[in-house]
């Protein structure tokens, strides 16, 4: 295979690879120099990232409710398998090493593709990672403007052109309109229950010559208590806005305290509930607000009565936008639905089903609780007390505590630049592998071998703590 | 290539740098993977945020020191390489550390006693626009 001539060095008293340079005495010279220059490297690699690790730890040091809810957002599955693939591909790099210096040629080429190929995998699965929060807007700073909750809900958001079925309503906050689609979100506007919590959907739709597909125009979860979030005046149906002294919204936005180590709770204020016609959105009612907190969780446990009053009123419209359609069922009470214009919407009838949760603790508490909701007629709803779990997986429905762009600001931060590195790696190593196709490594110049595998080392390195860090929060 | 059928069973200092044994690549390797394994299922158990994050950082640090040692050579090579890397782990100890030293002086204008929330502003109901 080497086709490099030997006799260009012998008057300088070199013996073998002609890569070794006149300035050094000797092949082991040269090699320790890079070894040494690598090391140094690799250094300051530590102290390039530790700036970024300090960032990570005072951000969530301070914010853990961010964290929390945020890294639901990311996909396990794709960071353990980028984590070995990189483990894999840090042992076929010292496995390459190792070749060169045993002049193993075949294994050394064998072992640097298997390398390369690795790095592309892992930039690959980084690929599909970044394009999914692309497409659900789940990105850094500003554009932190996610389409779905951590939990796959559909959000309402700011400047939406969400995707699919999702909503795609763009609001006007000073005009108090918007226009576009709401997407189905089923949240409890009655403080007065907070602990009510029933699965209904709507079984059938009646009468429409609007809506595309019956069957998944309405699949509401439940009408769901969203407790510890922080509805603030941006996120549409939501709107937390206080009244001013003539009782019209205000700017403000609802007061809100952050437990240090809880995720942010609401209390007070007034929400409007907003509902669509065609491509128009507007408030249609309101309602104090919160939905629920932990404290009126309590205290209905207690069996005190809430404090908050009063309720939404029933909306029912129905919205059309391309392909997409969703209907947007609201109401404010759901234990005496006496409104008549439940079900009613554009000629539409609507006909509701809930199915209570299993019970848990008491089963007579839910005993011929589940009735059928029809167009006008009282209805009940099925009751359960929310556990821990519940409180916690519908936090996680909800829309993202403030200042959730910081968790993605500083994933970006932090995966952008390891993937820049695992990117110069993939260049490295295709070098490496022309290089070790002409024959250029023997036992004594392998060098670049050994120094881009020590890089690469150091990159599956600060992989190995990012995954957990990122990943892997409990 | 028949020359190196010696140099598996001797892995030691050869020529110019250490080889590493095809034992110590691999049986590194599974340990890693192993590793992986486990801090993925360990969060699955619940042992309060602090303990689980403890658990990963532990099994992190048990991570990287294995590739430190055995992939990168670290325990047979010039204990000054070791000198230079542990200064840059030491020094980016420090940038932590102090840092996080200063951290109680942000923040923390909203303290939240669960017991006693703050009272929320009442109001009158809105007027809602037909």
């Amino acid at each position: 295979m080497s086709e490099q001539p030997h006799a260009a060095h012998d008057e300088h008293g070199h013996h073998g690879s002609p890569f070794i340079a006149h300035h050094y005495d000797d092949a082991q010279h040269q090699f320790d120099s890079g070894k040494f220059g690598i090391w140094l490297f690799l250094a300051q690699e530590v102290l390039f990232f530790s700036a970024l690790f300090v960032a990570y730890i005072l951000y969530r040091h301070h914010h853990g409710e961010i964290w929390m809810y945020a890294h639901k957002y990311l996909d396990t599955k794709m960071g353990a398998i980028n984590t070995a693939v990189l483990i894999f591909s840090s042992l076929t790099a010292a496995w390459a090493v190792r070749a060169a210096q045993l002049r193993q040629q075949k294994l050394l080429l064998a072992c640097l593709a298997t390398t390369l190929l690795c790095a592309f995998g892992f930039l690959v699965i980084k690929y599909f990672e970044y394009t999914h929060k692309v497409h659900e807007h789940i990105l850094f700073g500003k554009r932190f403007d996610p389409c779905i909750s951590s939990n796959g809900t559909s959000l309402p958001t700011k400047n939406n052109e969400c995707p699919g079925t999702k909503s795609t309503v763009k609001w006007d906050f000073a005009a108090g309109t918007g226009t576009g689609c709401l997407p189905d979100i089923a949240i409890d506007q009655d403080p007065r229950e907070p602990l009510v919590q029933a699965n209904c959907r709507v079984r059938a739709v009646t009468g429409s010559t609007k809506l595309v597909d019956k069957k998944e125009v309405f699949t509401k979860k439940s009408e769901q208590v969203i407790p510890n979030v922080c509805f603030d005046g941006e996120y549409g149906p939501l709107g937390g806005l206080l009244p001013d002294a003539n009782g019209n919204p205000s700017k403000s936005k609802f007061p809100c305290w952050k437990p240090k180590h809880q995720p942010a709770v609401c209390k007070g204020g007034w929400f409007y509930a907003w509902g669509c016609e065609g491509e128009k959105c507007e408030k249609k009612s309101g309602g104090e607000g919160p939905f629920a907190t932990l404290q009126a969780c309590d205290d209905a446990k207690r069996g005190k009565s809430s404090a908050l009053g009063s309720q939404g009123k029933a909306t029912v419209s129905d919205c059309k936008h391309g392909q997409a359609s969703a209907i947007v069922v609201e109401w404010g009470d759901h234990t005496v639905r006496h409104s008549p214009e439940v079900g009613h919407g554009d000629g539409l009838e609507i006909e509701v089903e809930c199915d209570g949760p299993s019970s848990v603790g008491n089963p007579d508490y839910f005993a011929d609780k589940t009735q059928e909701l029809t167009p006008g007629a009282p209805t009940t709803t099925t009751k359960r007390p929310l556990d821990h779990h519940d409180l916690k997986e519908m936090s996680y429905s909800g829309p993202p505590p403030e200042h959730t762009n910081m968790f993605f600001t500083i994933y970006f931060a932090m995966t952008g630049l390891h993937g820049i590195h695992v990117l110069f790696g993939v260049f490295i190593f295709i070098w490496l592998l022309i290089r070790a196709a002409k024959g250029h490594f023997t036992p004594d110049y392998f060098g670049p071998v050994d120094f881009a595998a020590l890089y690469w080392h150091i990159v599956d390195l600060i992989w190995i703590f990012l995954f957990p860090l990122m990943y892997l929060i409990h | 290539m028949a020359s190196t059928a010696d140099h598996d069973h001797h892995d030691d200092h050869h020529g110019i740098s250490h080889v590493a044994s095809i034992k110590v690549l691999v049986g590194t390797g599974g340990a890693l993977l192993f590793l992986t394994i486990v801090t993925v299922l360990a969060t699955k158990i619940d042992l309060g945020p602090n303990m689980n994050l403890a658990l990963a950082m532990f099994i992190a640090v048990i991570k990287a020191t294995l590739v430190i040692l055995f992939f990168m050579h670290l325990k047979y090579d010039k204990i000054f390489h070791t000198v230079v890397f542990m200064s840059a782990i030491l020094a980016a100890a420090l940038f932590v550390g102090f840092t996080l030293m200063d951290s109680g002086q942000y923040q923390h204008t909203n303290i939240w006693n669960p017991d006693s929330p703050p009272v929320a502003p009442y109001g009158p109901r809105p007027v809602l626009p037909q």
